[in-house]
């Protein structure tokens, strides 16, 4: 299995001389191709920096980042929003689903924005919501739709154009359990289903269960790294909770 | 503390205010420059009678400003609705830090005072600026010479302005204070990221509503044409409800209609973001389609007005120059047959024609009350006359001229002589419209022959339009016959004829303007001090043109002043729902970017739906306003010929520059307002 994703020494500061914060302070890590890794830690740790970096929202300061082969931190914003729309799809806390749009609408966005045949763009479609049994609320508006199979719809979306990686921030943020649950096992699904590979951000120690592979982090830096291994999905739930008491000694604030 | 706070505000949100103090300013100018024209007559060397047009002008602005006013009002009301609602999430800041609501209200009421300040400084001075020019084009439309360049500066214009926008402010200020008083703090902070419920309506409903309004606007399209808009009668009332009934379903269905029809080409559906746009569309038609139906309106009215405005106006002056003949004319009725001579009375007056002019001439016409106009025309010509040149109550006698009257008055305005043959008449048309003339010139031609009480006469072959006869003779038809026709050798008048009228015509000597308007004086001196005493009827070339400018100032001021602050209304409200729109769903288009749409994407989105927006209430507004300037053009025929094309082009200019305007703020507002909020994530 190759490497879909390399991160290299990457930094990222905000501010000035005078008053510099590094929010990123020499990350290096990958991702190899079908893997579902998380990123955990404390609010302002970095993690939502480091996945604006990697879905090339964010610039980073200095370092390297290649995706698929290709390195982004070289690209143009031209290139960028092209490399985006093909090659990432996204998840995001709060759906980001436009509530004008069916769901069978919201699914295709990301084809059509790529110039996508509609014959073609209309079968993939209906291919992604048989998948993540979405294919009942296809033509619903996302009003209609309870918390759960909205975010379906949403990772429909984020794999429809079969991008090279998914990046998910907080999907289950805004989710109750059982959604949560619902959704975390379609993830799972398209990661031994579809192979697709999934770098998801959370501070959701159970979210973070479903992973393959966890790495945390804390103030800018790599702090640890977990991985599931032939652990259930509880063992592993009870070893990340310890590693998040080590991190800040304070579960409930990450919790 | 808050005067800082609220002037920091102004500052940042200068690029949201832009619109907003653009459309003030130029509604303050516009305000003041047309109620500072009476102003301009320091510059006009103009008679009394055009100084009375001038008063009447003014009052008619006065009037017009009031409904002005409300307009401006509401669009200024709404703008600055618009504006809180924008900032929703910072008035929810200063009220969860603690600040008192009446604090914040006054805030805002400090802002809206200094932006409305700044905008009636900059309205009132290019409205200042402008009125300059604006009596150049004064002069032009009474005809009249100016005087040394004086600058011009209203004073009741400049506070009239202030006060009317003043009131409007006042207004503004309540609204807003309402606003934030009735605003709940959850509301203000949920505002922007609220989850709209889209209308979805029934799809046959749609188009059941679709095909209604065709339905409505063929209708009254037909009824138009068929009947035209002259007589102001049910059917014209019928013809302007069908019309805006049809309007309102076609624009409330229009989104949705296509909506469904494009969704069977799935191609185009999915292509781009189309379908995006449409959905965006078709969300907020449910209130969006009234003012938008509004806005087609209002602009259907501004291309009406201002088109047929200029139009009536060129109308106008092809007859002023046929409506003279003399500089004076004094008419006595003499419904006896008295044969008393007008100088002979005006000298017993004490008034010497002498001292007015070189040469005068009096004649008298006859009338038959057996012959009548609707005879002598027969009625087929009468009746083709009355529905295309709305030309009715030709059922009076038709005036006789001697032939050797009309031919001194000729020799006088040195003109060739009219030479009749044996058994011949001539009839004489110079006030009608070349149109009109026509008509009845075709009708001579054809038969050649009329039969006066019950003797046949040929018809002279050409209709004289020359204006030679008073017009009190020739305010319609008049004919021209040999005088023995009318008078035998002894002067004794033919049987059934009398004398209706005599006719004093002269042209004055000197300094014409002011000799016209000496003598009437002198003539109207005496009115009304012997009531049994000879009825005048004095019209110089004065009043006239006075009246023929003044009716043209009125149509082409009013036209102008309602027309522009039409336009500039129509387009400001698209604007603010566009803006609005934008504002509101900013997190849509955000949503887009992060999907990869590129900037030259999102960029296309924009620019078509606000090309929509403004573009469909325009098409249909041109659609109404073809159908409604073939019937106005129809009817200004009637007054004169109309160079339609031009006044189109002008008109066409016009909306252009304004509405292009807007529409290009618009969508360069819409973009930043995309790529700002991004920034600031």
């Amino acid at each position: 299995m190759s490497n879909m994703l390399t991160v290299t020494q990457v930094e990222k500061y905000y501010g000035n001389k005078g008053n510099l914060t590094k929010a990123l302070d020499g990350v290096s890590f990958s991702v190899q191709e079908g893997e579902f890794v998380g990123i955990m830690g404390a609010s302002g740790s970095g993690k939502t920096t480091l996945l604006n970096c990697i879905s090339t929202i964010d610039k980073v300061t200095s370092g390297q980042i290649v995706i698929g082969g290709r390195d982004i931190t070289e690209m143009k914003s031209r290139q960028l929003s092209e490399f985006r729309r093909k090659k990432l799809g996204f998840i995001f806390q709060d759906f980001n689903l436009l509530d004008t749009l069916t769901a069978q609408e919201n699914i295709i966005l990301p084809l059509t924005i790529s110039a996508v045949n509609h014959r073609e763009a209309l079968s993939r479609t209906s291919e992604v919501a048989q998948t993540l049994g979405i294919t009942d609320v296809l033509l619903k508006y996302p009003y209609q739709m309870s918390g759960g199979q909205r975010q379906r719809v949403a990772a429909a979306r984020a794999i429809v154009s079969k991008p090279a990686m998914v990046l998910a921030d907080e999907p289950t943020g805004a989710l109750d359990s059982k959604s949560s649950r619902i959704l975390l096992e379609s993830m799972e699904k398209l990661n031994t289903e579809l192979s697709a590979t999934i770098l998801m951000v959370t501070h959701d120690a159970f979210a973070a269960s479903y992973c393959k592979r966890i790495l945390f982090i804390k103030d800018g830096q790599l702090f640890n790294e977990l991985i599931r291994g032939q652990q259930t999905r509880r063992e592993f739930y009870a070893k990340i909770i310890e590693v998040i008491s080590l991190l800040g000694g304070d579960v409930s604030h990450v919790l | 503390m808050y005067y800082k706070l609220a002037f920091r505000n102004v500052r940042k949100s200068l690029r949201d205010y832009l619109l907003y103090f653009l459309t003030l300013t130029f509604a303050v100018c516009i305000f003041y420059v047309f109620n500072s024209i009476e102003a301009q007559e320091v510059m006009l060397k103009i008679s009394t009678s055009e100084k009375e047009i001038l008063k009447t002008l003014t009052q008619f602005i006065d009037y017009i400003s009031i409904f002005v006013s409300v307009i401006l009002g509401f669009l200024i009301v709404s703008a600055n609705h618009f504006l809180i609602r924008r900032r929703k999430k910072e008035l929810g800041i200063y009220l969860l830090l603690g600040m008192k609501k009446s604090r914040v209200s006054r805030i805002l009421v400090i802002e809206t005072l200094f932006i409305g300040a700044i905008s009636l400084g900059a309205g009132l001075l290019t409205g200042i600026f402008l009125s300059q020019w604006m009596s150049i084009f004064t002069a032009k439309i009474f005809e009249a010479d100016m005087t040394a360049y004086q600058f011009v500066f209203s004073v009741s214009a400049f506070l009239k302005t202030l006060i009317y926008f003043g009131l409007i402010f006042v207004v503004v200020i309540l609204a807003s204070t309402f606003a934030v008083s009735r605003n709940k703090l959850i509301d203000l902070f949920s505002a922007q990221n609220k989850n709209e419920k889209p209308a979805v309506r029934h799809p046959v409903f749609t188009v059941i509503l679709f095909i209604l309004s065709i339905a409505c606007l063929g209708v009254a399209y037909q009824q138009v044409l068929k009947y035209g808009i002259m007589d102001f009668d049910y059917k014209l009332l019928r013809e302007i409800i069908l019309g805006a009934v049809g309007t309102f379903l076609f624009f409330a269905s229009l989104s949705g209609f296509f909506l469904k029809l494009l969704q069977r080409f799935k191609g185009i559906y999915y292509k781009d973001l189309n379908f995006f746009i449409l959905r965006q569309i078709n969300s907020r038609i449910n209130s969006a389609h009234i003012s938008i139906s509004f806005v087609c309106l209002m602009l259907f009215c501004t291309i009406g007005i201002l088109s047929t405005g200029l139009g009536m106006n060129r109308a106008m002056e092809n007859s002023l120059t046929a409506a003279t003949a003399f500089d004076v004319e004094v008419e006595m009725n003499t419904p006896g047959g008295s044969t008393m001579s007008i100088s002979d009375d005006l000298a017993s007056k004490g008034i010497a024609l002498s001292d007015y002019t070189k040469k005068s001439y009096e004649y008298a016409d006859y009338t038959n009350p057996s012959i009548l106009g609707t005879e002598i025309l027969t009625s087929d010509v009468y009746d083709k006359l009355k529905k295309e040149y709305f030309m009715g109550g030709r059922e009076y006698p038709v005036p006789f001229i001697r032939l050797s009257d009309y031919n001194t008055l000729l020799g006088m305005k040195g003109k060739p002589s009219l030479v009749l043959n044996e058994g011949q008449i001539a009839f004489s048309y110079s006030a009608a419209a070349q149109g009109f003339r026509d008509v009845v010139q075709e009708k001579w031609n054809r038969t050649g022959r009329i039969s006066l009480l019950g003797k046949e006469y040929a018809v002279y072959p050409k209709m004289l339009s020359e204006s030679v006869v008073s017009i009190g003779a020739d305010s319609s038809l008049a004919i021209i016959v040999p005088d023995s026709f009318l008078v035998d050798s002894t002067g004794k008048v033919t049987d059934g004829f009398a004398a209706s009228g005599s006719y004093l015509q002269f042209n004055c000597t000197g300094d014409s303007k002011t000799v016209q308007d000496e003598f009437e004086k002198r003539v109207e001196s005496f009115y009304g001090e012997d009531a049994s005493s000879v009825e005048y009827f004095i019209v110089t070339r004065n009043i006239i043109t006075a009246s023929y400018a003044g009716t043209k100032a009125i149509i082409a001021y009013v036209g102008i002043y309602i027309g522009l602050v039409f336009l500039l209304t129509s387009a400001a409200v698209l604007s603010l729902q566009q803006l609005s729109e934008i504002s509101d769903n900013r997190q849509r288009y955000l949503v887009l970017k992060k999907i990869g749409a590129d900037d030259h994407l999102i960029d296309r989105t924009i620019l078509r739906q606000t090309a929509i927006y403004f573009l469909l209430p325009l098409l249909l507004a041109v659609v109404h306003s073809i159908v409604g300037l073939r019937v106005a053009n129809d009817a200004i025929r009637s007054l004169g010929g109309i160079n339609a094309a031009q006044n189109i082009l002008i008109t066409a200019a016009l909306i252009l520059v304004i509405y292009g305007a807007y529409f290009l703020a618009t969508f360069i507002g819409s973009r930043q307002m995309i790529v700002r909020e991004e920034r600031n994530e």
